[in-house]
């Protein structure tokens, strides 16, 4: 159906064999000559100042109403160096390290499709002539994002969005511009918060594929592995030597924790499927009653992608531009029909949501749609935990 | 007699030999356009299969005058208060265009049906069939699912109504 | 599930931008019934035929600038490159704004989009094509495909049902598709003592055809999501297979390319799966409260 072209993303990660798709995210490819590197701390300025001469603007974590989120960034400074996140479900607490770790920490509430898929984006403007209503697509955006310290899940959740904006009979040309610029310095966790399964999911810890960099944290400084040509020429800034076999080993067991502290599981054996197979569950009710239907699972998760398009007026009605906003599903008004929602209660909108992400998410686009970062989890005022639904689910299956 | 309605779904479902005893019974019926076949709250004696021609069934209501309801055309039954009810019809039956029926006398019918219960059986399942379909229909009618929608609730939500969704 | 029509040479551009709206105008207005019109709209300037292709099933996504879009069916003939022709109700702020608007007037389109009949699966046997309501609008683009290609089906039942005799679209076509020989029969839910017609809701039609291959028929359906359920059942009952019944939903589309989530119905994204979508794919969801 459509055409197979070289994507800039594949020219960028290599040619494969087997490619399918016109932008996909494929095996690790690494070719003999890109040894891991290793430079040391005050080097990451470097990187920095590489990136932003070469005309990107760097985002990366920084402390933000008491959280980490993601920002711009003018300096290494600004990382959250010597913080942790202590993570829960319902909560969400800053901790100060007792060592000076830059990247000492998880995920936060935001996530990095703020970046691909804004919050809100002008689609078009529709402009009165004398001859009638001209339609005039948006201008081009030339902003060059590079993300800095982006975790093994979340380039899980970029692979999963590229599935979605790009790979689909249509693309979202506002993503794809974004995402066709995008530098990744992606950052490997040296620890697990108690609410994230990546393992569950096989989104993680370890960062396989889709980055231009990968950064391992030790004591001494930072590995470099490399996963893209652009990535090589950009850390050439860093004054960065082969790694020696010490280096090597100490990042491996600073992964390794990661691996070790993940405490929370999700069987998805039976996923797709399961949830599908049990719509009217009795668990939907349940988790209804206590759910407020707030959305903060679907903003801070970095797969939901549901949107809505607003009309922006100016006061002559003369010029309208019409503006795609992020929705939620458990928004009420969200599956009107004829005025009225289809999904008019909290629990028909929890199990959309839900079958969504870990079923239906199969059937649309191949894979599940949940990376296991915890995000939903920590960031639910009442602390609903997606692993514990699935398993009521299956414990009582419905005939 | 039979034979212009031997292939309706009331009647084909109906084992061979058992349809011979009806024979004797059916008698055919023919109407113009315009004829009324039975009255609402009259008696009426006969249950009919309608052969050809459509019948349009109507029920009066004060101030409303006569509401047309259903209208029933070939290989549909007619007045089956004949045969299950006590015989006084809950509609008026007006022929739309010239309708030929194959009538049974309901007594006779219900005699019938009581002495050789294996023909009671298929007629009443039959009957049972064809008033469960007419049932549903009946319901789907009272959905009114053409009618106006009905105003919705008012929500509100953390994202204003971005436009109207349409259907 | 059924897959993506192939996209028109002339509408590729939309799949690397799906918000490519055109200005059209509205060539003329036809008053249908209380309530419900049907709007040709044309391209400006000189227009290559093809760029008004479709194929029947599809609709549009007509933009009024300041108040928003809605998806609309194309109800005109597929075969002719005089415009997009679309009937409407006035059921919100979209379609009320668009009822204001006359001959002359612009506004902006997107399409075409959707998965249409499937008029290749559906060549070859027999058809029945239930209508309700507006559900007649889709429909009868597929109706004009069939009268084009009449040889290529066999026997053709059109039967179409309505709230009210006044309710009942196209009306004034039925006697020409007759003349293409297709078995056109209307009811409705309700009518006055000076209708001669049929009364009763079109399943009670469905269940009157005799079909001699029923496994060699298959049946279409778009209206009211209850009449569709039940027309499919009735069908069941006559011999016809699931997966030779197909249903046209709706659900609320807002970018019509599977991209803004909110025309989920399970799995399917009614915009972009649908909104033809095969019955026994789709059935389970239909019959799951709130789903």
């Amino acid at each position: 159906m459509l055409t197979l072209v070289p994507s800039p993303l594949a020219l960028r990660f290599g040619e494969g064999s087997g490619e399918r798709f016109y932008y996909f995210d494929k095996q690790l490819h690494m070719t003999a000559s890109s040894p891991t590197l290793f430079f040391a701390k005050p080097q990451l300025q470097a990187l920095f100042n590489e990136l932003r001469g070469r005309g990107y603007c760097v985002v990366g974590p920084t402390i933000e109403q008491e959280a980490i989120v993601y920002s711009e960034l003018q300096s290494v400074e600004e990382l959250p160096r010597g913080w942790t996140d202590e993570q829960a479900p319902g909560q969400y607490r800053l901790k100060r390290r007792d060592d000076d770790a830059w990247f000492g920490f998880v995920v936060g509430p935001h996530s990095w499709k703020k970046y691909l898929f804004p919050p809100k984006a002008t689609l078009l403007s529709a402009e009165k002539t004398e001859t009638g209503w001209a339609f005039i697509p948006r201008a081009a955006d030339s902003t060059r994002y590079a993300l800095l310290g982006v975790r093994a899940c979340e380039l899980a959740a970029i692979r999963i969005q590229d599935q979605v904006f790009l790979n689909g009979p249509y693309q979202d040309p506002i993503y794809r511009e974004r995402r066709e610029q995008l530098f990744i310095v992606a950052v490997n966790c040296t620890q697990a918060a108690s609410t994230c399964f990546c393992t569950s999911m096989n989104t993680g810890p370890r960062c396989e594929r889709g980055f231009d960099l990968a950064l391992t944290e030790i004591d001494e400084g930072f590995l470099c592995e490399i996963g893209s040509d652009l990535g090589r020429d950009v850390v050439a800034a860093c004054s960065a030597a082969p790694a020696t076999p010490a280096q090597l080993q100490a990042a491996e067991t600073a992964r390794q924790q990661a691996v070790d502290q993940m405490t929370r599981h999700m069987d998805i054996s039976d996923l797709p499927g399961l949830l599908l197979g049990n719509l009217d569950h009795p668990r939907w009710k349940e988790v209804g009653e206590r759910c407020l239907s707030c959305t903060n699972c679907t903003m801070v998760c970095p797969t939901c992608f549901c949107s809505s398009v607003t009309e922006v007026r100016d006061l002559n009605m003369e010029t309208v531009e019409r503006e795609r906003v992020w929705d939620s599903c458990f928004n009420p008004d969200f599956s009107n029909l004829g005025g009225s929602p289809v999904r008019n209660d909290t629990a028909s909108r929890y199990r959309q949501w839900l079958t969504h992400k870990l079923d239906s998410w199969h059937d649309q686009f191949g894979t599940s749609g949940c990376v296991g970062c915890g995000r939903c989890i920590t960031w639910c005022p009442v602390g609903i935990d997606l692993t514990e639904e699935v398993a009521a689910i299956r414990e009582t299956p419905t005939p | 007699m039979l034979e212009p309605v031997l292939h309706s779904e009331f009647l084909r479902a109906i084992p061979g030999p058992l349809i011979a005893r009806l024979e004797s019974l059916a008698q055919m019926r023919v109407f113009q356009p315009g004829a009324v076949l039975f009255v609402e709250g009259n008696s009426h004696p006969d249950f009919h299969v309608v052969a050809s021609g459509h019948v349009r069934l109507d029920m009066l209501v004060p101030r409303r005058g006569r509401v047309p309801i259903l209208t029933v055309g070939p290989g549909d039954v007619l007045a089956w208060s004949a045969l299950v009810g006590n015989s006084i019809m809950t509609s008026t039956a007006v022929a739309l265009e010239a309708v030929k029926t194959v009538a049974l006398p309901g007594d006779q019918l219900r005699q019938l049906c009581e002495a050789e219960h294996e023909v009671g059986y298929h007629i009443m399942r039959q009957l049972a069939s064809a008033l469960s379909r007419r049932l549903l229909a009946t319901r789907l009618q009272l959905l009114d699912l053409f009618g106006e929608h009905v105003p919705a609730l008012e929500f509100t939500s953390n994202f204003g109504r971005p436009g109207d969704p349409e259907c | 599930m059924t897959s993506s029509p192939p996209t028109p040479p002339a509408l590729q551009p939309l799949h690397a931008n799906p918000w490519l709206t055109r200005t059209v105008r509205i060539a003329d207005v036809i008053d249908e019934a209380p309530g419900v019109a049907t709007y040709r709209l044309t391209l400006d300037g000189d227009t290559d035929p093809a760029a008004y292709s479709f194929i029947p099933g599809q609709f549009n996504m007509l933009y009024l600038p300041g108040v928003g879009e809605s998806a609309i069916s194309m109800s005109g003939d597929p075969t002719r490159s005089d415009g997009w022709t679309h009937t409407v109700r006035v059921a919100g702020n979209v379609t009320k704004t668009l009822a204001g608007l006359k001959r002359g007037d612009t506004l902006g389109l997107r399409g075409p989009f959707g998965a249409g009949w499937p008029v290749e699966e559906l060549a070859g046997v027999n058809l029945i094509i239930v209508a309700g309501g507006l559900g007649m609008a889709p429909v009868r683009s597929l109706i004009y495909h069939v009268v084009h290609h009449r040889n290529r089906y066999g026997h053709v039942w059109l039967i179409c049902g309505a709230r009210t005799p006044e309710a009942l679209l196209y009306r004034r076509e039925y006697d020409l598709w007759r003349q293409h020989d297709i078995d056109v029969h209307e009811t409705v839910d309700r009518a006055t003592a000076d209708w001669t017609g049929q009364i009763g809701v079109v399943t009670t039609l469905i269940d009157r055809l005799r079909l001699p291959h029923p496994k060699q028929t298959q049946l279409v359906a778009c209206g009211p999501e209850v009449m569709m359920k039940y027309a499919a059942a009735s069908g069941v009952r006559l011999g016809i297979a699931v997966e030779r019944t197909w249903l046209s939903l709706e659900r609320n589309m807002q970018c019509a390319t599977g991209l803004c989530g909110h025309c989920q119905l399970g799995p399917e994204f009614i915009c972009k799966d649908g909104p033809v979508l095969r019955y026994d794919h789709i059935r389970p969801y239909l019959f799951v409260e709130q789903l």
